[in-house]
């Protein structure tokens, strides 16, 4: 069976799915999302995941939309998280994914929004992120019928 | 020959403290915390706890698992 090199997968996964990741946070995209709509997207995301222990969303400009607690507390540290990943690397980070023997933090950047969760440990990432991501879609496309 | 009953004795002791062995070392591994970040490029990093990157990113996540606190038990 013919078999194609790693590096032309590698090079082909990069130019094919760059444009996926194109859609990094825009201040301006997060306006006219309400808070009913974002509480409502958290608690879809609470239901459709077992392991989550408390998430909150935010707008691009770092304003809370929905949290489960206290929203100034979740808004200042989403921002210091934030903060602290954008200054690891020379870019802006899309998502992010910290395991403590406390628990599991995941943090997500999509179409102008942001999502930030944590969960038990030994949660499924990638099952999380997917949750994260359609959560965060499913409200701005609600945003983008109302407008 | 057939082995003499001691030896099947211990066989199975070893073989159940390697199974043990293996199971505590793939725990640890498992258990180790990390911190990964990926960019919109597709690309991804992890930093250690030990770097500075890596040690603010593990504040900003206890100061989120502090604030998530504990989940309710059923």
């Amino acid at each position: 069976m013919a078999q194609t090199t790693t590096t032309v997968i590698q090079e082909a996964r990069a130019r094919d799915t760059v444009g996926i990741f194109n859609d990094v946070p825009d201040a301006a995209a997060t306006e006219a999302v309400s808070g009913d709509s974002a509480e409502a997207a958290l608690a879809f995301l609470a239901e459709v995941s077992p392991d989550l222990r408390g998430a909150a969303i935010l707008g691009g400009d770092g304003s809370v939309l929905a949290a489960a607690g206290e929203p100034e507390r979740w808004g200042e540290d989403a921002a210091v998280l934030f903060a602290a990943a954008d200054a690891a690397g020379d870019e802006a980070v899309e998502q992010v994914h910290i395991a403590t023997e406390q628990g599991e933090v995941f943090a997500l950047r999509h179409e102008g929004l942001a999502a930030v969760a944590v969960t038990d440990r030994f949660a499924l990432a990638s099952l999380m992120l997917f949750d994260m991501r359609a959560t965060l879609r499913e409200l701005a496309r609600g945003r983008a019928d109302a407008s | 020959m057939p082995p003499k009953p001691h030896r099947i004795l211990l066989d199975r002791v070893s073989g159940y403290a390697d199974e043990a062995a293996a199971f505590m070392r793939r725990r640890r591994v498992a258990r180790r915390p990390f911190a990964r970040l990926y960019y919109p490029s597709g690309r991804s990093r992890d930093h250690a706890g030990d770097s500075t990157a890596g040690a603010e990113l593990f504040v900003a996540a206890g100061r989120l698992i502090e604030v998530a606190g504990k989940r309710p038990k059923p």
